[in-house]
């Protein structure tokens, strides 16, 4: 059975192109163009993933989220527009799973998808080994590997990265990162992190200068690229 | 000096390296000092400047006079010389030296000859020494030649010893702050050889006192005084260098003068004197005068006798004070002990009149009572004239002879009564009653009437009531004792009386001029503008000082004429070279003072909490200002600076609030204009990439209607661009539209036509009068205005018809275009029309870009046209927008479409 996505958008003409397009790539789709009708539809049509127009005529998209997120964990993706980056930082650390920016690629909207439903499944599975780009990052074992070698981290590199890859092709904000590694108190230290982010890309990336593993999201956060 | 002093002294003094800094920014002045004309200053200084220049430096003749001698000429010759400004006097052109040349021209050193030259009128400055303090403050070295008998604390000396009264003199602080004095010297004998050879240039005119001037007695005289004036210089350089270098060695003899001067003809010799000791002594001094504190009302002469003393005071390099109080001696003495004065200088006045024998001298009350104080009498010149006696001219009271009338009829009324009183009853203590008199005479006529009444009335008691009668002696002797007792209670009575007099008419004065304050500072509290704050100023201070005033504002890099009183008043350029220079400088200038004293006006900075807010000028007169007036002056100058400087900061915000408001509206507009691109831009991306890379799965139908959204979002992305295009066209003032005759009925057909095609599904009627004239203006603007409001009326019209209807109104043809909508709430009727309004979201169509209607009404400007909203339209439903176009005359039009 096809996985069901509601989109939540107040802009027929984004609905128009979405709903066969999305159909096309073999998904059921869910139509909502307010707030309430979004939330009504989560309960009632049970849909898999969620698209969020952060846009919505009666009331504000984080607002949306944040009811969502008092009693479900399904996975969010927030549309919107580049500008408007405070609130996206905002719906991410609200608890939305991924963003995207408009205007987008149908692709780019798929690849998100996917990501955000596979990570629900691995979620529920537990823990397990990600390889990326020939690094090998083992959760279980606290090993981390390229090739035969071992590559030696520091406790703080290891926890930014198992925290990457546990979020692994989903953008993790840098005040997510920054409290779940560094504690509650470091929130706004962006330095701590350039700093670490930047051993750690040296340590892992076959290229430092062009990381392939761990992506730069300007202005939001990082996030780790694995094989698909 | 104690031990601990001379610790500190070890330090190098602060105030000297201060002193020593501020002097690196200003330009260095070299005074070439001589004895008397002749000697070579001009030649000594034009070698030397010649020697630099040969060394590259860059040293320009601002003027120099060679007065035709070759060997000076050929100097000269060498030397870059600025050319002379021409100043039209009295029908004669002056060739002066042009200060703003040499300020634009900026040379590292200028020479300007003649320190003690006077400039014509109309020049900035009236003196040459203030032309190149300005060439200093601009932090260019000049060099300039002075001789010796043109020293401002020496022309007394110079008229004693020569005979000949200087009149161009030079303040003494201008060569004291000189950083270098060069003296040129020659010897007597060997000048007065030039003299005869011709080699001394000299006016014709001055030929008889030339031969009085160029004595072997007095050249040797001047020579000493210039020697020993550099000597003094050398002496005070030593110092200064110990000073800062923090050398222990032999200061100054640590001596201060303390100099009492009062509005009298001895004070300026006793200034002149103590400038002498001061400089033999290398001791600061301090010329002080002591004002009554119950003696408001100074009369102007005296006044501008103190101003005149206290100026030269300045200029011979002395600090000034001014002392109120009523003991003078006590005065004296205290301010001598604060300032650690060693000495004091006063002028060797005895009292005159009465005085002589009842009260001691100030001089005698002072040496008796200034113990470990030095105390130097200078004695007045034979030949001066007994000063002017100080009278004080009080409104409401008596002047000197009514003073005497008054007393002499209380007198004798009291006489008269006393003996009709007398006759019938004989009374004990009938001298009461001249008490009476004194006192009434004390009360109208002031001091001198109650002295002279008491006088009076003793010989009057003494005639009248005293045995024997009618004669004046007396042969108890205890009437004797009663005699005297009466005359001194009644003299100190009567003083008493006077003196509360007095002051209950100084309050009132004071008490007058606080109200007038007061009532300008409620005024001015009310004014919230700083436009009214500047009338009321001006007004109240015309009112109040009945003087012409103006009132200037900075202006960007100019000043403006903010308000003047009378309004007839006007500023010729020399006022406003004045009142630029008090904006400039933040220092007064014009009339009275030393910049610019050919302006009519007196310039005065307003200085706010935040520097200069204006400059107010006050046109002179003959009479300068009482201090009264001056204080009134400077109070509602004060109160006005703040006023305006309040308006200034409330204005600030009001323009930051604007400020604000714009940058959110510019905020909103960018949003809005992001939102409206990229909304179509995301379908469009979006349903090309799902064609792309899905388009072989999809359904053909789904297929066509991507591609068909394709389409509709390219069609409204390329309206947006276009309304915003238009909307740039008529915000730029470019939008010229054609003038031709147009047939509205086709315009509207096709406009209609369009908008079907657009909005496949709305009913749009029309109705058409037949006999619709022509208008004038442009077919493709009124079918872009139609079509704009045709797409309002569909997106607010929800499923209801949209209308349009022609027909001709008077002179008018109306358009109008009514759809079935909510309508707009009454409130935002006015506000349709401008840029970026919208009525919230139309349900379930695409919002609008908030540009069509503003751009509607832009065209139909242009072309001369009205336009209005109206709703309710239909029924409490609906909008109508009223187009009005006045209808071209018949024939015109039969004309245009034959």
């Amino acid at each position: 059975m096809s996985e069901r996505i509601l989109v939540v958008d107040d802009e027929p003409q984004i609905q128009r192109f979405l709903k066969p397009a999305l159909k096309a790539a073999g998904y059921d789709v869910v139509e909502a163009a307010t707030g309430s009708e979004a939330l009504k539809a989560v309960a009632t049509a049970a849909p898999d993933l969620v698209i969020l127009d952060l846009g919505l005529p009666d009331m504000d998209g984080k607002d949306v989220l944040t009811s969502l997120r008092g009693w479900t964990t399904i996975p969010v993706i927030i549309l919107s527009a580049r500008e408007r980056e405070s609130e996206k930082i905002a719906a991410l650390d609200l608890g939305a799973d991924d963003y995207i920016e408009k205007p987008f690629g149908i692709g780019e909207l798929t690849a998100r998808i996917r990501t955000a439903l596979r990570h629900r499944e691995r979620a529920a599975a537990g823990p397990a080994v990600i390889t990326t780009d020939g690094l090998v990052i083992d959760t279980v074992r606290r090993l981390v590997t390229r090739g035969e070698e071992a590559v030696r981290l520091t406790p703080k590199e290891y926890d930014l990265l198992t925290l990457l890859a546990r979020h692994a092709g989903r953008v993790v904000t840098h005040k997510t990162l920054l409290t779940s590694v560094w504690g509650p108190a470091h929130g706004e230290d962006l330095h701590y992190l350039r700093v670490f982010i930047g051993q750690l890309r040296q340590k892992i990336e076959r290229d430092p200068t062009q990381p392939a593993i761990v992506r730069t999201e300007p202005g939001v956060g990082y996030r780790l690229v694995i094989d698909l | 000096m104690t031990e601990n002093e001379r610790d500190d002294s070890l330090r190098p003094d602060p105030d000297a390296l201060l002193a020593l800094a501020e002097k690196d920014r200003r330009g260095k002045l070299t005074v070439f000092l001589g004895a008397a004309p002749g000697v070579g200053k001009t030649y000594a200084m034009l070698t030397r400047a010649g020697r630099l220049k040969a060394e590259g430096v860059d040293v320009v003749v601002g003027l120099v006079e060679t007065h035709g001698r070759g060997e000076t000429a050929a100097l000269v010759d060498g030397l870059e010389v600025l050319p002379r400004a021409r100043i039209e006097h009295r029908g004669k052109v002056l060739e002066e030296f042009d200060l703003d040349g040499a300020l634009a021209r900026r040379p590292k050193i200028v020479l300007v000859d003649e320190l003690a030259h006077s400039n014509p009128e109309g020049s900035r400055h009236p003196k040459r020494y203030q032309d190149i303090e300005e060439l200093i403050a601009a932090g260019i070295d000049v060099w300039t030649a002075l001789n010796i008998q043109h020293l401002e604390s020496l022309s007394d000396v110079v008229a004693q010893i020569t005979g000949v009264t200087v009149r161009e003199r030079v303040p003494d602080v201008v060569l004291k702050k000189a950083d270098e004095v060069l003296l040129v010297d020659l010897p007597p004998t060997e000048l007065i050889e030039r003299l005869k050879e011709g080699k001394v240039y000299l006016p014709e005119s001055a030929s008889r006192a030339v031969d009085r001037f160029f004595r072997l007695g007095n050249l040797t005289a001047l020579r000493e005084l210039a020697l020993r004036r550099t000597a003094d210089r050398v002496d005070e350089q030593v110092v200064d260098y110990l000073k800062q270098n923090a050398i222990e060695g032999p200061w100054a003899s640590g001596e201060r003068l303390l100099v009492c001067v009062g509005p009298d003809d001895l004070s300026e010799k006793v200034v002149r004197v103590a400038s002498r000791l001061a400089s033999g002594l290398n001791a600061p001094w301090i010329v002080v005068s002591i004002e009554r504190a119950d003696r408001e009302v100074e009369t102007t002469e005296r006044l501008q006798r103190m101003e005149a003393l206290f100026r030269l005071a300045e200029q011979l390099g002395a600090e000034t004070r001014r002392v109120v109080g009523n003991d003078f001696v006590e005065e004296i003495l205290k301010l001598a002990r604060r300032e650690h004065a060693t000495q004091i200088v006063i002028g060797a006045r005895r009292n005159r009149g009465w005085r002589k024998f009842l009260l001691p001298s100030l001089p005698d009350a002072l040496s008796r009572k200034a113990a470990g104080l030095g105390v130097y009498f200078v004695t007045p010149d034979k030949t001066e004239k007994p000063p002017a006696p100080a009278r004080f001219a009080l409104p409401g009271i008596a002047s000197y002879k009514q003073s005497v009338l008054i007393a002499v009829a209380l007198s004798a009324a009291t006489a008269a009564v006393g003996k009709l009183v007398y006759v019938f009853a004989e009374l004990p203590n009938i001298s009461l009653l001249f008490l009476l008199a004194v006192l009434g005479a004390a009360v109208l006529g002031g001091y001198v009437s109650a002295f002279i009444a008491a006088v009076l009335s003793a010989l009057a008691y003494n005639f009248l009531f005293i045995d024997p009668l009618h004669t004046f002696t007396i042969t108890a002797p205890h009437e004797v004792f009663a005699l005297i007792v009466f005359l001194s209670v009644a003299i100190i009575a009567g003083g008493f009386a006077s003196r509360i007099k007095e002051q209950a008419e100084v309050a009132r004065v004071r008490a007058t001029a606080l109200q007038s304050l007061y009532e300008f500072s409620r005024k001015l509290s009310t004014a919230g503008k700083s436009d009214d704050a500047i009338w009321l100023a001006v007004s109240h201070l015309q009112a109040s000082l009945k003087r012409n005033i103006v009132l200037l504002l900075p202006d960007k890099s100019d000043l403006r004429v903010a308000a003047v009183w009378p309004p007839d008043t006007e500023l010729d350029v020399t006022d406003f070279t004045a009142a630029r220079w008090t904006r400039d400088k933040q220092e007064v200038a014009g009339a009275g003072t030393g910049t610019l004293p050919n302006s009519r006006f007196e310039f005065r900075p307003l200085m706010g909490p935040h520097g200069l807010v204006g400059v107010c000028g006050i046109q002179q007169s003959e009479e300068q200002l009482g201090p009264n007036a001056e204080r009134a002056l400077s109070a509602i100058l004060d109160q006005t600076a703040i006023a305006l400087d309040r308006a200034r900061l409330s204005e600030e915000s009001l323009q930051q609030a604007a400020r604000l408001e714009g940058e959110r509206y510019r905020e909103a507009l960018l949003s809005s204009i992001s939102h409206d691109l990229r909304t179509p831009l995301a379908t469009i991306m979006g349903a090309v990439t799902s064609l792309r890379q899905l388009g072989d799965k999809m359904e053909p139908e789904s297929r066509d209607d991507l591609l068909e959204s394709i389409e509709e979002e390219g069609g409204r992305m390329s309206r947006f661009v276009s309304n915003l295009l238009d909307m740039t066209r008529i915000e730029a003032g470019t939008l010229k539209p054609k003038s031709d005759w147009i047939d509205v009925s086709d315009v509207i057909h096709s406009a209609v036509e369009r908008a079907r095609k657009y909005f496949p599904g709305t009913v749009i009627e029309t109705g058409i009068a037949p006999d619709l004239p022509l208008v004038e203006g442009d077919s493709v603007l009124l079918g872009q205005v139609l079509f704009n409001l045709l797409d309002n009326a569909v997106k607010f019209g929800g499923e209801e018809p949209v209308n349009v209807y022609a027909r001709r109104d008077g002179q008018d043809v109306l358009i109008s275009v009514t759809d079935l909508g909510k309508g707009i709430p009454p409130a935002e009727i006015d506000r349709v029309f401008e840029k970026f309004y919208r009525r919230g979201k139309p349900d379930g169509r695409s919002p609008g870009t908030g540009l069509g209607l503003s751009i509607a009404r832009g065209f139909v400007e242009a072309m001369g046209g009205k336009i209005q909203a109206e709703s309710p339209a239909v029924k409490k439903r609906g909008t109508r927008i009223v187009i009005r176009f006045p209808a071209g005359e018949a024939a015109k039009a039969e004309k245009a479409k034959g």
